[in-house]
Parts: C-alpha cells; structure tokens; sequence
C-alpha cells in the first residue's frame, strides 16, 4: 500500500512531490500503521479518502503549476493576482524566428520549384514567378505578425517586471 | 488574505497550531479530536492546506528538537495568529446572530 501511495504521488508537480513527499509518505506510514488494528471498513474508508485526496491535491496543484495562481480563485474579485512563477518564456521569439526562417526559405524554395517547372496546359500561359504575389504576400503576413508578437513581448515583459519591482519594493505586513 | 473566509478544514488545522508547533500526524489527529471525529482530514488535504498557508505566511516550519524522525513541524505566524483572531470573532459575531435569530423564532 505505501508503495502505491510512493506511486501516486507521481501525480503532483515534481516540485510539491520533493518538497512535501517524504512528509506525506511518512504520515500516511504512520495512519497506515494505525489503521491496520481497526476493522476491514475502516480500513477501506481510509484508503477511499487518501485516494480522493491524493488525486484532489494533485489536480489542485497540477492546475496550479500551470496557471500560475491558485486554482479555486482564477478570477479573483480583489483583483488579478500577479504571482512571480507567471512568465512569459524568453525562448519564444527565438523560436519564432526560427520558424519565420523555416516559412521564408520554403517560399523561396517553392518559388524556384514553380519557375523551373514546364508548363503543362497550354491553354494559359506560364505563371511567372515574379507575378506570383501569395507567397510574398503571406511572408508580409508572417513577418508582420512577428513584429507585432515581439513588440508585444517586449511591453508584457516591462509591465511586468516594473510591477515585480513594486510589490517587491512594498514591505511585508506581518 | 485571500484565504479569507477560511474554509473548515484551514480553520481547524490553524485553531490546532494556534496552541503549539505540531507536524502533519499530530495536525490530523488534532483536527480529529477537536471535531468529534467528524473531520477526518487526508494527508493530500492536509499538505495542500499547509502549502497554501505556507505561501500566504500564515504559518512557518519549526525546527524541532528532537527532529531524528525527520519530521518537519509547523507554527503560526504573527500575520497567522491576527488573522485567526480575526475570523474567530467574524465566527463569534455571526452565532450571536444566529443565536438571536432562533431565539426570537421560538418565541
């Protein structure tokens, strides 16, 4: 029995299981322990409720790690709460980059596909690359889109690192 | 003070430190205890509630004397304690309504 509640502590976030684990566990050793003297429904009762626990907390924290914030007041009526762990990930203009490149030497790569291709209907006249206008026109879009997300990358990081240093800069109450 | 207002489980697990240190096993028991047996709390309730008093600093780890099972203890916090009182009197003033609501229905 301890070594699926070990197991099902898998559930949580790595970070709760190395903080809180072997405190869990050690506690559950104990109730176990406890618990093995008294009847069968008892027992069953305990486990039931460390189950429904167990799998409770760690939607709780797993829902946590993701957002950002805790998971039963997402909206809170005081007001967003702005937690330190909320970042926006730095390697996202790389990638995006990297992406931008990846699209921009497709396009040219098709483009000199579609000029060395022969013409197979000679009905209407080749296409000629240089007026071939979506492929420019979707690299526009794309770098255009660019632009905007690392503009926008750039004030959502100011705003929040000049509100980190508020908070930061107000003095604890307790 | 987003804990605010403290849920039972919460209220009961601060009302069992408020009178000492104690760790996950002695909370569980106490909060059995102080119930009546009707709270029965499970450990992932328990650590979820502590996690979440922890990063409020309502309450603080406690290093033990006699630590040699690895046992990690938990106290109050000042900003802990004020807001214990606070909800308690919250509590106290709303029986007293209560109280007088009831009485003033049997009459």
């Amino acid at each position: 029995m301890l070594f699926l509640y070990h197991c099902l502590l898998y559930f949580y976030p790595a970070s709760y299981r190395l903080e809180y684990g072997s405190e869990m566990t050690g506690v559950f050793r104990d109730l176990h322990g406890e618990k093995m003297h008294e009847g069968l429904s008892a027992r069953v009762a305990f486990y039931v409720g460390e189950l429904a626990g167990l799998v409770h907390g760690a939607l709780q924290e797993q829902t946590r790690a993701i957002a950002g914030s805790h998971p039963s007041i997402p909206f809170s009526p005081r007001g967003f709460l702005m937690r330190s762990e909320f970042r926006f990930p730095k390697t996202v203009p790389v990638l995006m980059a990297i992406i931008l490149a990846g699209v921009i030497l497709a396009i040219e790569k098709a483009t000199a596909v579609q000029a060395s291709l022969p013409h197979s209907n000679p009905q209407l006249p080749p296409i000629q690359p240089e007026h071939f206008t979506f492929f420019p026109a979707m690299a526009l879009i794309f770098f255009s889109a660019y632009a905007v997300a690392v503009i926008g990358w750039v004030v959502v990081f100011a705003l929040r690192k000049s509100g980190v240093q508020r908070l930061s800069d107000i003095a604890p109450r307790n | 003070m987003t804990l605010l207002p403290l849920t039972e489980p919460v209220l009961l697990i601060l009302l069992s430190l408020a009178e000492q240190p104690r760790h996950g096993y002695s909370i569980l028991k106490d909060v059995e205890e102080m119930s009546d047996g009707r709270v029965t709390l499970s450990t992932g309730t328990l650590y979820g509630a502590l996690r979440r008093l922890l990063d409020e600093r309502w309450i603080e780890r406690f290093e033990e004397e006699d630590s040699s099972r690895g046992r990690q203890a938990y106290r109050l916090t000042p900003a802990g304690r004020r807001n214990l009182q606070l909800e308690v009197s919250r509590l106290k003033q709303l029986t007293q309504v209560a109280n007088l609501r009831v009485a003033r229905k049997e009459l």
